[in-house]
């Protein structure tokens, strides 16, 4: 370089004519237009400094979906809100709901299709065309549905936009084998539970905003956040209503309790069983509920007749007076008590037994369509949209689980276990084409080396999510979605928040609160994605509508709704409801079903297994400020929590040397180390035999700059896995740890 | 001479400035216009539309006529002796400015390097935004993050054609100088291709500050 030019000095010199005739030249016939510019009067400061409101935005930073609002600063989304017409959430939001403005500009947000020109699990992206990355996925995925047939695909979705990509590739590809992560790893077992029960999927529908008594069995409210969920619970609590909190762990709930039951992990069911035998021994229960609506009660009487108040306390390690004690006050307060289903359930791998103890002990208790009891408000009819059912015999006919005559409890989908065993083994069938839409597998299913092998015996997978989260490392093709900000997907209809007020519906739909395209990006929605997939495998044909505005417009047809209507009412119309109350369920105490599946048809205790010498059980939860992986790149609730500490009895953290705030890993049964590390916190809350920690920390992808490396990932500790046997979902809470500080391994005492 | 490597569509050897351009009594601001036009669509996606020889020969002529003879050799290197000149310039751009594992290295938006969270569309591009506006420009889509580095270039362009000098240097000293370099230090750091780093640095000779 010459010395001492200047810009200056360079424009004036004559050879700047030179330079820059070649410049105006080179670009002639260039396709993309020139100036990202357009020219407007400069009008005066304050015309367009003034906030609008966007209504019609639904939450999704967790899946309660509160309604939003969402505060736009020409063009930018500068705070969300609850929506003030909301008779559910109300104004009110949680830190994470809040936080949704952080997901939308986060530098690391996938911005177009990408294909890695590396290698799987440490790619090299290379930013391709829609049309090349649509051709690429329609081609790899077309040969392996020609060469394996259609099951030899899996799909993984999670999220309301996948709902879209899961259903064409179950009714018209025809795949059996598409795993839920919030079936198989969250809530299915307690949903297959109560069916088999109450033949009713529970949700979280108790009334505890007009019970008597609250019983929350490892539930973690105050903890765990959702906005209505928790407005019901802490009316309850100002309306008097006492609190029993079962969980290993002083809980923010437990915090709140009359009743803390400091319970030895894994005992519930011995607990459950033990209080109804008692209220039955003693005729405490709800005689005349279970005589007009209880079936199988004498099986079931005769069946937990030994679960007495002593061999329960022996087993879950508490006084058998509390057992008493607990289901005293039930009685005593019964039918209006709240005895909460639980949402994440997929503990131990003896779950659906514990589920079915819970429902019965709502039947048993006649906690049912009563003021405080199981109450199903009664939500709004819509209509309907979706792909039409072509190819389901095939994915019938191919179900793992039902050709294995196993898990025949299994929520819709295919269990995970069996999907990733058949895709490793290649038996019954080769699976070589993976599809994930907006899940973590990395995270959320256990044995994470197990479900990498998986991956990488694949001949395609391709990935679409909104952040390079873990798995999106292991994508050939890797599809940006637009975020719940940006796009239509949904309709979510409910009723006011407290079932026992005035009655009404609603019907939302989520909108755009912000526009999903602009220069630097080409986000898609999948509904566009998954026509434009569909045309180019070969079925266009089957397309039920051209866009996710189309689909939400014909769902809300069939309440005589639009979008343009909405938008009208504020982007919520509320209307007169019906009262929820006076509902009777049949219960089935003992299940012929069950017991003809070949699983104990009255509920059961089965133990897990122990921790071994030196260790204490891994137990995770849910952190107020997180989602799971799926928070953790964002800069304001990282910084709010910025890791996860983990939880250790006082005492033994005394024997062991460790002090409240010491760096440590942790070390599980299988010799797996953590990757990174995370702090002590010292506390008597918490039993000697379990270890605590929030769920979601400690992402490996390094892409998310944020995230990456903070705190512990509970789920790389997680290699133990349990499968419960009648659903066929993963127990995770059967790993034990021991502590490391500064390279030395510290047991843990009994 | 320039020759591109195998997979170029085509060699342009005999570049000539087009008719309208030799014709053309340029003012300086005209050229600088022309300038920053050529650096913003510098830094957009390396695509054939319009990476082509005659690109690369009026980068080469820029390069020669500033006399950074040796940044000129490295570029007419790396492009005309690789097999496949474009595509590690694709992955170098994706891995540079818009996804890449260890991390997406160096985000072309202001507000990255300016607020406290790192985030797009912070309050220092909402001022860049408001300073388009007092000059008569408004960004064509709704959505756009306003202080995205080929928009500021761009920006600069239409101020330098409007012979806007001060409002050029004003925009300069409060909207791009205090994060350019920034940008520009993670791109020279991190950066495997020497094709971004000449690029930076030639963006960083025509907008730092003279005394
Ligand atoms: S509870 Fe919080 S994160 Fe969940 S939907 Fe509501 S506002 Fe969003």
């Amino acid at each position: 370089m010459a010395l001492n030019l200047t810009r200056r000095k360079f424009l004036q010199t004559a050879s700047l004519a030179a330079a820059t005739a070649a410049m105006s030249g080179c670009f002639a016939n260039r396709a993309t237009a020139s100036t990202p510019f357009v020219k407007k009067p400069f009008t005066a400061p304050g015309s367009f400094a003034d906030t609008t409101t966007a209504v019609g935005g639904v939450c999704e930073m967790c899946f309660w979906r509160c309604q939003l609002v969402g505060k736009v600063r020409d063009g930018k989304l500068v705070k969300l809100e609850g929506n003030p017409k909301s008779i559910d959430n109300g104004v009110s939001i949680c830190a994470r709901g809040n936080g949704g403005v952080k997901l939308l500009y986060d530098p690391d947000r996938l911005k177009f299709p990408m294909k890695n020109v590396g290698k799987r699990g440490a790619p090299e992206w290379k930013r391709i065309s829609w049309d090349e990355a649509l051709d690429e996925c329609a081609t790899k995925l077309k040969a392996v549905i020609d060469k394996y047939g259609p099951h030899g695909i899996a799909i993984f979705p999670h999220g309301s936009s996948a709902k879209y990509p899961m259903t064409f590739f179950e009714h018209v590809i025809g795949t059996p084998n598409n795993s839920e992560a919030s079936f198989f790893q969250c809530r299915g077992i307690r949903d297959m539970a109560y069916v088999a029960t109450l033949d009713t999927a529970p949700d979280e529908n108790v009334d505890m905003a007009n019970a008597k008594v609250i019983f929350l069995l490892g539930t973690h409210l105050g903890e765990n956040i959702h906005v209505s969920h928790v407005k019901r619970y802490l009316k309850g609590l100002e309306n008097g209503a006492k609190l029993v909190v079962v969980d290993p762990r002083f809980s923010a709930s437990a915090a709140k309790a009359h009743t803390w039951v400091k319970i030895k992990p894994g005992t519930d069911t011995a607990f459950l069983l033990a209080m109804m035998n008692h209220l039955i021994k003693t005729g405490k229960y709800n005689k005349a509920y279970v005589e007009a609506n209880g079936a199988g009660f004498d099986k079931f009487k005769a069946g937990i007749s030994h679960a007495t108040l002593d061999w329960a306390a022996k087993i879950c390690d508490i006084p058998a007076r509390q057992i008493k004690e607990v289901a005293e006050l039930l009685a005593a307060n019964a039918p209006n008590v709240s005895i909460h289903p639980g949402r994440h359930v997929s503990w131990y791998g003896n779950d659906f037994q514990r589920q079915r103890s819970l429902a019965c002990l709502t039947g048993l208790l006649g906690a049912i369509g009563v003021k405080g009891g199981f109450v199903k408000g009664k939500g709004p009819k819509v209509g309907k949209s979706g792909w039409p059912k072509v190819n389901v015999e095939h994915a019938e006919a191919h179900a793992l689980h039902l050709m294995a005559k196993k898990h025949q409890f299994s929520p819709p989908g295919t269990p995970t276990d069996m999907i990733r065993e058949t895709a490793v083994s290649g038996k019954p069938y080769a699976i070589k084409g993976y599809v994930g839409w907006g899940q973590n597998p990395i995270q959320t299913i256990p044995d994470q080396a197990l479900t990498i092998k998986m991956l990488q015996q694949m001949d395609f997978v391709m990935v679409c999510d909104v952040m390079p989260t873990d798995i999106t490392m292991y994508a050939d093709i890797l599809l940006p979605e637009s975020s719940y900000l940006e796009r239509y997907d949904m309709i979510k209809t409910g009723t006011q928040w407290d079932l026992s007020g005035k009655q009404e519906q609603y019907i939302t739909a989520r909108m755009p609160l912000v526009s999903p395209t602009a220069a630097d990006h080409e986000r898609k929605d999948s509904v566009w994605i998954v026509n434009e997939l569909a045309k180019r495998m070969g079925y266009g044909q089957h397309i039920p509508v051209q866009s996710e505005l189309e689909m939400t417009n014909k769902i809300l047809a069939g309440a005589n709704l639009s979008v343009e209507q909405l938008v009208k009412e504020g982007g919520i119309h509320v209307q007169p409801g019906v009262d929820p109350y006076g509902a009777v369920l049949k219960v089935n105490f003992f299940s012929q079903e069950v017991a003809d599946a070949g699983f104990p048809g009255v509920p059961t205790y089965i133990p897990v297994p122990e921790p071994p010498k030196g260790f204490a059980r891994l137990v995770y939860g849910r952190a107020p400020v997180h989602t799971f992986n799926r928070s953790m790149n964002n800069a304001w609730l990282m910084n709010e929590m910025p890791e996860n500490p983990v939880w250790l009895n006082d005492e033994s953290a005394k024997k062991m040397g460790l002090k409240d705030g010491d760096r440590i890993e942790l070390v599980n049964q299988d010799g797996v180390k953590s990757e990174t590390s995370s702090v002590v916190k010292v506390t008597p809350g918490i039993r000697k035999d379990t270890i605590y920690m929030a769920h979601g920390y400690g992402t490996k992808n390094p892409a998310m700059t944020v995230g990456v490396g903070k705190g512990i990932d509970d789920q790389s500790l997680i290699t133990a896995k349990a499968v419960d046997p009648e659903t066929g979902a993963h127990g995770m809470r059967n790993n034990f740890v021991k502590f490391v500080k500064n390279g030395k391994v510290l047991s843990i005492p009994a | 001479m320039w020759h591109l490597g195998r997979g170029a569509s085509f060699v342009n050897d005999t570049f000539q400035p087009p008719p309208h351009a030799r014709l053309m009594n340029q003012s300086t601001s005209t050229n600088l216009a022309e300038i920053y036009r050529f650096l913003a669509q510098s830094m957009r996606y390396p695509s054939p539309d319009w990476m082509q020889a005659d690109y690369f020969s009026a980068l080469n002529t820029f390069l020669v006529e500033l006399g950074w003879d040796g940044e000129a050799q490295t570029i007419r290197r790396a492009i005309s002796e690789g097999a496949d000149w474009l595509e590690p310039l694709q992955v170098e751009h994706t891995r540079l400015f818009v996804n890449a594992v260890p991390c997406v290295v160096a985000p072309p938006y202001g507000s990255v390097y300016l607020s406290a969270d790192g985030m797009l569309y912070g309050p220092s591009a909402e001022k860049a935004k408001a300073f388009y506006r007092e000059q008569g420009f408004d960004l064509a889509g709704e959505a756009d993050i306003p202080d995205h580095l080929t928009f500021e270039l761009e920006f600069l362009a239409l101020l330098a054609e409007e012979g806007k000098d001060q409002e050029e240097e004003l925009f300069l000293q409060n909207h791009f100088r205090p994060w350019f370099p920034h940008f520009q230090a993670r791109v020279l750091q991190k950066g495997r291709h020497p094709f971004y780093g000449v690029l930076v640095n030639l963006i960083d000779f025509f907008t730092r500050e003279e005394m």
